[in-house]
């Protein structure tokens, strides 16, 4: 892996204790980065993950509550306690649970430790989609044609936009309270179940509306900044192929961004940065139509699942750099102009059903075998023999590969997912492997409607497949009562089997 | 075994040719086909008539049957006939948010039974044939594990 060589470690570490404020792969990524630093990592944990991965990777572990994520890692006031148990000097939040969450970040800093995270008044403009969207506009920055104030009523005014629209939450995110809509009659009867989803998911029933772009693909710009100003923008990546607006796959650079494009992505992202008082790391996201137009979407202003795509093209650890700004070290020049080489991409192994609509998939992991070799990174947040909790986010692993470029990015992913043996539940990886066969991807032709345009329910089981899990099960079968043979005896053990079902039958 | 069948999805298949199966940890039923000339490795699970087998990320219900089991299975089936109560049971844990049916109602097949709500997804339960609903298990706001009984349809 191209890791930089002229990034240097800090000469003391930023902090002495770190409380990592989630769990599963998220977390040991974040605590990776502790060890890294010589700091030392707490975990937080709730009864469902008291034998978690994350809990014994980490020097000590508090309990913050029952296994209901409103009761523990949602908790601002379990999360603070066991900050203040532990002796932790910052916080980090990792992904997702309190890590966009303003009262969180403002406590955090109340309380005399540092959020690992841009500044609380950051997270609550940018928070609100809406303000967001006036923001960027104010900044010169193209947005989706749509509304900049709350849909009012029945939305009367509408139609102007042409239909399809797309109506979302303004204290949304991650798919919740989205709603297409492709003609006016619809329109009544979407607003409201988008209403009802924003009040029940962000207690906020405000939505607004946009119009939808399609074809398009959803390219995001990586941001880290300083504290004393510095910017660093390092680089895009193209995460279009998604269902129900769940990203399953990220590669950076995009295939369908030129050099030209590529400027112009930059360029806004560092206006929507600029627009507000901004520090750590976050992320702009952009659609991009046929035509190479962009318009922004939001910011994220949290550390991305896909963070490690842009790690392995630039070199740069995202998450050191973000323990280390919120310590008040300046970006060095390294970090500012790094060069970005190669390709990289990134598959998501979600406890999900591919071939059954995603459904969540949870259960047992019995075996679980990840690929490595050259190229090959994987953060995973379980290993054989876990329980799979119900509560929270099916995500088990993410595989990365990085390579000289994307033909053979591709068939270095390829080679990982036939290294890759999970079992004891559905996971996503089929659908992975059937990607990296698929000549549209091959082309870098896609957009996010790829997945249910292309895969729908999966295939059907073809007869090779079926054929070799015939003869694997029949096999099995046989061998059944027979202890695993050693080497030595293999021949007399296939013997063995063949009188033993002599016998049987 | 010649009298053994193989079925995929309620189809016979015909186990390929050539192979064999070699394990590589055979206690969590990691393993490779081997045929000399290409190795596909595969996750094998289960035990007596029902196995999994996973290949290429993708996990393949299998039934392996003797022809006696095959005999005694059949006979039961025709033993049970057609009226017998089915059991729906929990198929994932998860949190029983709505329930839609009262014992007494007459239901359609695919119609929404209730619904489960498990890693932040909303999941149907739909009825698998139209028929006449015995006795509903669970009420709003219950949390259940895999298994667990839900509802009797006759």
């Amino acid at each position: 892996m191209s890791l930089r060589t002229d990034i240097t470690a800090p000469s003391r570490p930023p902090f002495k204790r770190v409380l990592v404020a989630n769990r599963g792969e998220i977390a040991i990524r974040v605590m990776r980065a502790c060890r890294e630093l010589g700091i030392s990592p707490v975990a937080v944990y709730s009864d469902a993950d008291a034998d978690a991965l994350h809990v014994r990777r980490a020097d000590r572990a508090e309990r913050i509550g029952p296994p209901a994520p409103g009761e523990s890692y949602l908790s601002i006031e379990a999360v603070l306690d066991a900050a203040r148990r532990s002796g932790a000097q910052a916080i980090h939040p990792g992904y997702g649970f309190l890590s966009e969450n303003h009262a969180f970040a403002r406590a955090v800093e109340g309380a005399g430790l540092t959020f690992i995270g841009p500044p609380a008044a950051t997270l609550e403009m940018l928070g609100d989609k809406l303000a967001a969207r006036r923001s960027a506009e104010a900044a010169g920055v193209p947005t989706v044609p749509g509304t900049t104030v709350a849909v009012d009523g029945d939305g009367p005014d509408l139609a102007r936009l042409g239909f399809p629209i797309m109506l979302k939450a303004a204290a949304g995110g991650g798919g919740r309270g989205m709603r297409r809509v492709d003609s006016a009659g619809d329109l009544g009867d979407a607003l409201a179940s988008a209403r009802r989803e924003a009040l029940s998911a962000f207690g906020d029933e405000t939505v607004y509306a946009e119009r939808v772009v399609s074809p398009a693909r959803h390219v995001e710009v990586q941001l880290l900044g300083d504290r004393h100003g510095a910017l660093a923008v390092l680089g895009e990546r193209d995460c279009s192929v998604q269902r129900r607006h769940q990203k399953l796959v990220e590669e950076s650079p995009s295939p369908a961004v030129d050099e030209a494009t590529r400027a112009e992505l930059f360029e806004s992202a560092r206006r929507v940065a600029g627009a507000v008082e901004f520090h750590n790391a976050a992320t702009v996201e952009f659609l991009l139509d046929e035509d190479g137009n962009h318009f922004f979407l939001e910011m994220n202003t949290r550390l991305q699942v896909e963070h490690g795509v842009t790690e392995l093209v630039t070199g740069v650890d995202m998450v050191a750099w973000q323990i280390r700004v919120a310590a008040g070290e300046p970006l060095p020049p390294a970090v500012l102009d790094a060069p970005r080489s190669g390709h990289a991409i990134e598959v998501r192994i979600y406890a999900e059903d591919p071939y059954a609509g995603f459904a969540p998939a949870p259960g047992r992991v019995t075996a679980w075998l990840m690929p490595d070799g050259p190229g090959v990174r994987v953060d995973a947040g379980v290993e054989s023999d876990t329980d799979l909790p119900s509560e929270y986010d099916p995500l088990l692993a993410k595989v990365l590969v990085h390579a000289a470029d994307r033909p053979a990015a591709i068939a270095r992913l390829r080679r990982a997912l036939d290294e890759t043996l999970i079992g004891g539940v559905q996971t996503d990886a089929g659908f992975h492997r059937w990607l990296v066969d698929h000549p549209g991807f091959a082309a870098g032709r896609y957009d996010t409607s790829f997945v249910e345009r292309e895969w729908g329910r999966g295939p059907a089981l073809g007869a090779e497949d079926s054929a070799l899990a015939a003869a694997a099960a029949l096999q099995a079968r046989r061998t059944e009562r027979v202890p695993s043979p050693t080497p030595a005896d293999t021949g007399s053990a296939w013997g063995r089997i063949g009188r033993e079902e002599a016998l049987r039958e | 075994m010649s009298e053994t069948e193989v079925r995929i999805g309620g189809e016979a298949v015909e186990p390929a040719d050539g192979w064999r199966l070699d394990w590589a940890d055979h206690r969590n039923g990691t393993g490779l086909l081997v045929n000399g000339e290409r190795v596909i490795p595969v996750v094998v699970e289960g035990g007596g008539s029902e196995w999994t087998v996973t290949i290429r990320g993708r996990r393949i219900p299998v039934t392996v049957r003797t022809w006696r089991e095959r005999l005694m299975a059949e006979a039961e089936t025709s033993a049970r006939g057609r009226i017998a109560p089915v059991a729906l049971k929990a198929t994932l844990p998860g949190l029983v948010v709505a329930v839609r049916v009262a014992p007494g109602d007459e239901v359609g097949e695919g119609d929404s039974l209730l619904t489960i709500e498990a890693m932040k997804m909303q999941n149907e339960v739909r009825a698998p044939r139209a028929a006449h609903v015995a006795s509903v298990a669970v009420t709003a706001g219950q949390v259940v594990a895999t298994g667990a009984e839900l509802l009797t349809l006759e």
